[in-house]
């Protein structure tokens, strides 16, 4: 027996080869059965998304997708998917031109801030630090409509008992584009990006700024050539779950671009495909699986810094 | 084509514009910034400049001055506004520039006052006929005094000379008083109009002037302290602008009427809890005759009885891992899901995905983590569960809508669910048989042990098991060909009986040893294999599954309509949640139970703790902390969950939750003081984790 390499596992193991002793280690293992259970549970949905988009319009009126016969199989559903009128490529671009944006200036915003937050000193650096990460838990609905007026028309200020107004932020007619989606995103996703970043940055070891600060360099050239090369894993791994954030979001493309078809992102496609019931009902698992496409690629390719990401903002915070 | 190429182009161009300009802005910044100890009035010119920048452009934005009304192309709006603000930076940025250099008092006023008096005295000449201000002598000195005497006071409250804070309060005050008090643009003369501006200006020029030029010390200083400014203050302006202040606007809106017009106290509030659609009571009496809550009762009478007699071994009634725990949670979950079936509403139904998703998305990720841990391919197995986290909430909403579809019961089931449930009908009332089920149970078990065998490399023995289960597959077959429906139910239900019993045995023997641990899955798998075989042999009811009979007397189909059919719809849209969550709460407890050292485990051992004390006292105390986060975090997440709801039923069929009403009486109804409420209230709800939170990182600070 090989139980060498797992003493503690299983100390008391029956080592006998009768048939009961053998029905009884079978039983004893069930967690790992149950674990590999779970695991086959737990991908039925997406098998069965991914089996139904290649089936016809009538086999997946007429059985279930596990009965799969070749002569069901074909890819016209993803054939109409990309070239119907309001097709998903047009979408497809459209959450790109979101979540590029959204991913690369909170980066670069958070990783200044972070940088800041965790080497200059000033008086109050850790209240205001508590305060700008506490955010981290504001719903986004509260912000919602502001912004949305803002977007429409611009923000002014009218100055109290005065009735006078300012113009502080001019009507660029930002409603239905990419760009107030992008925007909106960019400044939910601060708190977060600053809450990582921070854990990350903030650990680097002290001499290396020494060293660094007696050859006389300043902040900018430490933060420039230091900190950024040294924080690739982490920027990495915050990247990763923006682009996942932003590519994956509903509510507000729904609320910032909605109405748009020149501006909105597949899943306002795909939900307002669902949401007209029966007629596009057959591509719908083609238009879903090519949405959850990006994400999954970039899920099982980067999965590591993924996975730091979230322990990072999770286990240490 | 063509089209996709614009497009593409379009966006490139967006993204690269976005992402040089806010780069170009904090780099400019940071050079600035440099220039401060070493070339200070390099330092003092950029920043006069882009002063003046800003206060001309504010001008000339707010179409203030003359010749900065729209003009017809883009570049006649943009260039004649845009001359203004040049030239006050230019000369800004000279008066800057030398300020930063001459050291003379004499001429350093001479420079403050007359160059930026001159700046204000051309703006202000040059202001348009609609804004020029009324002279109005009251509120001119009123205004004046009072910020005066706020920069004073600011100064000396800090230990300061109070005289340099109270020019600039002056100033301000001025500015307030000139222009925001008076009426614009009815009489009032332009040299009036230039005299307002100048006066400020030439304040704040001899503020600057009086100053003398800073010493390299102070120079250092000065460059400390800016510098986290520069670094933070773009991430803080940021969030300023699309958090703070919007929150703030939210909650001042959701006090006034549907077009943000009138005033309206608490009505918003008042609506919401008034309307039977967010809390309706009326079915409280139904908790008493629910099954759920008397299971619930039952469950937690077994924890009394069990914490009685735990107390009289152990001197505690409940403890992390004792024999009373279980009972207490189950009992007290059935008792919850009593409560929210009866209770109807909106806010009833937020609180129920709460409690359901945070409680299934942990268990059920603590559980997978804590069976995984160790095992073969260990990485496989939990990147499978984990997998939903990258799907888009809509995209998971599509996914589980083909899980649950339920079809006319005369047509084959399309939906996995329906079918299963429908194939277990069959089985159980033995009118046809559900062949599928076995096959799957035998051939799955034979290739998983073949892949656990291959997992410890021992190859030959995988191959054998690979065989052995096609011949089982095709024994099976025969046999099943051989015997009648009705006999085949009976050798099923042997065999699920016998697996039973073997079960009861595994629960038994740890239980016995005081391994509670060892006897937690079995335990569950064998409570529910239990209540499938009492059904099974019709000892409760007919059967277990979607058959009943009809009014002929002959045996139909009956699905479940899931999306449908209330309350209990809810619980499968939280499905949907708890299938993507549970990944998150897996990973991030799995990784805190691999931290727990390794030292506190072997002394345990050496003093002889069974596995499932060690795991009860040692490691869940040590992840304890960690499950506090996952728990805040999935709270948070859940109060406002839209997504799922508004995909799957948009809260139809009694599945309205907060989020999705407040999109719907916003964006939809536009009743923005509405939204704004409900809004409010998802907020509020949250706020005792944002004060958790908060006490948790100044505790690690």
């Amino acid at each position: 027996m090989n139980d060498v390499s797992m003493p503690t596992r299983f100390p008391d193991q029956i080592g006998g080869t009768g048939v009961l002793d053998r029905v009884y280690r079978f039983m004893r293992n069930i967690p790992s059965w149950v674990l590999w259970l779970v695991v086959l549970i737990w991908s039925i949905p997406t098998i069965g998304l991914f089996v139904s988009g290649f089936r016809t319009r009538d086999a997946q009126r007429a059985t279930g997708w596990w009965t799969i016969r070749p002569s069901d199989l074909t890819f016209d559903n993803y054939d109409t998917v990309f070239s119907a009128q309001d097709s998903l490529g047009k979408s497809l671009l459209n959450s790109m031109a979101i979540a590029v944006p959204a991913t690369i200036i909170p980066i670069a915003i958070a990783a200044f801030a972070a940088y800041g937050f965790a080497w200059i000193d000033f008086k109050g650096r850790k209240a205001l630090f508590i305060a700008t990460v506490s955010l981290l838990a504001i719903p986004l609905q509260v912000a919602l409509i502001p912004l949305l007026r803002l977007y429409v028309g611009g923000a002014h200020f009218t100055i109290p008992w005065a009735d006078k107004t300012v113009t502080v932020f001019p009507d660029l007619d930002l409603v239905n584009t990419t760009t107030a989606v992008w925007l909106t995103h960019s400044g939910f996703a601060l708190p977060f990006a600053i809450f990582l970043l921070h854990n990350y940055i903030s650990s680097l070891p002290n001499d290396l700024f020494e060293a660094a600060r007696i050859d006389g360099a300043n902040h900018f050239t430490i933060f420039w050539r230091l900190v950024l090369p040294l924080s690739i894993p982490v920027l990495a791994a915050f990247a990763i779950f923006q682009f996942l954030w932003t590519w994956n979001d509903f509510l507000i493309a729904n609320t910032m671009a909605g109405t748009n078809p020149d501006a909105r992102p597949t899943t306002i496609l795909i939900a307002n495909l669902a949401g007209d019931f029966g007629r596009n009902e057959h591509v719908l698992p083609a238009a879903g699986f090519v949405q959850a496409f990006f994400p999954l690629v970039v899920f099982f390719a980067l999965q590591r810094y993924f996975v730091r990401g979230l322990l990072a903002g999770s286990v240490k915070g | 084509m063509g089209d996709f190429l614009t497009k593409l182009w379009d966006t490139a161009v967006v993204v690269v514009i976005a992402v040089a300009v806010s780069a170009a802005i904090w780099v400019g910044m940071n050079l600035i910034f440099n220039q401060v100890r070493d070339h200070w009035s390099r330092f003092t010119a950029a920043a006069y400049g882009a002063c003046g920048f800003v206060v001309g452009a504010l001008l000339s934005g707010n179409r203030i001055t003359r010749g900065s009304v729209p003009g017809e192309g883009t570049w006649d709006t943009i260039g004649s506004w845009l001359w203004l603000p040049l030239l006050s930076g230019v000369v800004a940025g000279l008066v800057g520039w030398l300020l930063g250099r001459v050291d003379a008092r004499p001429a350093r006023l001479a420079i403050g006052v007359g160059g930026l008096g001159a700046v204000g005295l051309f703006s202000g000449a040059w202001v348009s006929d609609a804004w020029i201000p009324e002279f109005a002598a009251v509120p001119l000195i009123v205004w004046t005094a009072i910020g005066a005497a706020a920069g004073a006071a600011a100064s000396l409250v800090r230990r300061r000379p109070a005289a340099g804070a109270a020019m600039i309060g002056a100033a301000a005050g001025w500015l307030v008083g000139a222009w925001a008090a008076p009426d614009l643009g009815v009489g009032g003369s332009r040299a009036w109009s230039a005299v307002t501006l100048a006066v400020p200006a030439v304040l704040v020029g001899l503020r600057m002037a009086l100053r003398p030029l800073p010493t390299l010390t102070e120079r250092s200083v000065f460059d400390q302290k800016t510098r986290a400014a520069v670094f933070i203050g773009p991430a803080l302006i940021f969030i300023f602008a699309t958090l703070i202040v919007p929150t703030v606007q939210t909650i001042l809106l959701s006090f006034k009427d549907r077009a943000s017009e009138e005033w309206v106290r608490l009505a918003n509030y008042e609506t919401i809890v008034n309307d039977r659609k967010s809390i309706d009571v009326d079915g409280w009496s139904n908790i008493f005759t629910s099954r759920l809550l008397w299971l619930g009762v039952a469950l937690l009478v077994v924890f009394a009885v069990l914490g009685v007699l735990g107390a009289r071994r152990t001197g505690h009634a409940v403890e992390l891992g004792s024999a009373s725990m279980g009972p207490l949670i189950a009992g007290g979950f059935f008792v919850s899901l009593a409560v929210f079936t009866s209770l109807r509403g909106t806010i009833v139904n937020n609180i129920w995905w709460v409690v359901v998703v945070t409680l299934f998305s942990t268990g059920l990720g603590l559980a997978i983590a804590v069976l995984a841990d160790g095992a073969p391919f260990e990485r496989v197995a939990k990147s499978f569960i984990f997998m939903p986290m990258a799907i888009s909430l809509v995209g998971a909403s599509v996914i589980w809508r083909f899980m649950y579809v339920a079809r006319d019961a005369s047509k084959e089931q399309t939906g996995v669910m329906n079918a299963i449930w429908i194939g277990l009908g069959r089985l159980s009332t033995g009118r046809e048989v559900a062949g599928t089920l076995v096959f799957a149970v035998v051939a799955l078990s034979g290739l998983g042990a073949a892949i656990g065998a291959a997992a410890r490399r021992r190859w030959a023995r995988s191959a054998t098991l690979v065989v052995a289960t096609a011949l089982a597959v095709t024994v099976v077959s025969v046999l099943w060909a051989a015997l009648s429906p009705g006999g085949v139910r009976v050798a099923v239900g042997l065999v699920l009986t016998a697996s039973f019993a073997g079960l009861l045995t595994l629960v038994v023997k740890p239980l016995v040893r005081g391994d509670h641990t060892k006897a937690f899955a079995p335990g569950l798998i064998a409570v529910l294999l239990g209540w499938f075989l009492l059904r099974y042999w019709q000892i409760v009811g007919d059967g277990l599954g979607g058959q009943r009979p009809n009014s002929s007397g002959e045996t139909i189909s009956d699905p479940i309509f899931f999306i449908q059919d209330g309350p209990f719809n809810n619980m499968w849209l939280m499905v949907v949640l708890i299938w993507i969550q549970t990944g998150f709460a897996m990973v991030i407890l799995s990784a805190a139970i691999k931290a727990v050292p390794e030292e506190l485990l072997e002394a345990a051992r050496v003093d002889g703790a069974t596995a499932s004390q060690i795991f009860w006292r040692v490691t869940l105390p040590q992840i304890s902390t960690t499950i506090g986060v996952v728990v805040t975090t999935l709270i948070v997440l859940v109060m406002k969950v839209y997504d799922i709801v508004k995909v799957m039923t948009n809260g139809n069929f009694d599945t309205e939750v907060l989020a999705n009403s407040m999109f719907r009486e916003a964006f939809l109804n536009l009743d923005r003081g509405l939204g704004a409420a409900l809004a409010v209230l998802i907020f509020v709800s949250v706020l005792p984790i944002m004060y958790l939170n908060i006490r948790r990182m100044q505790r690690e600070a």
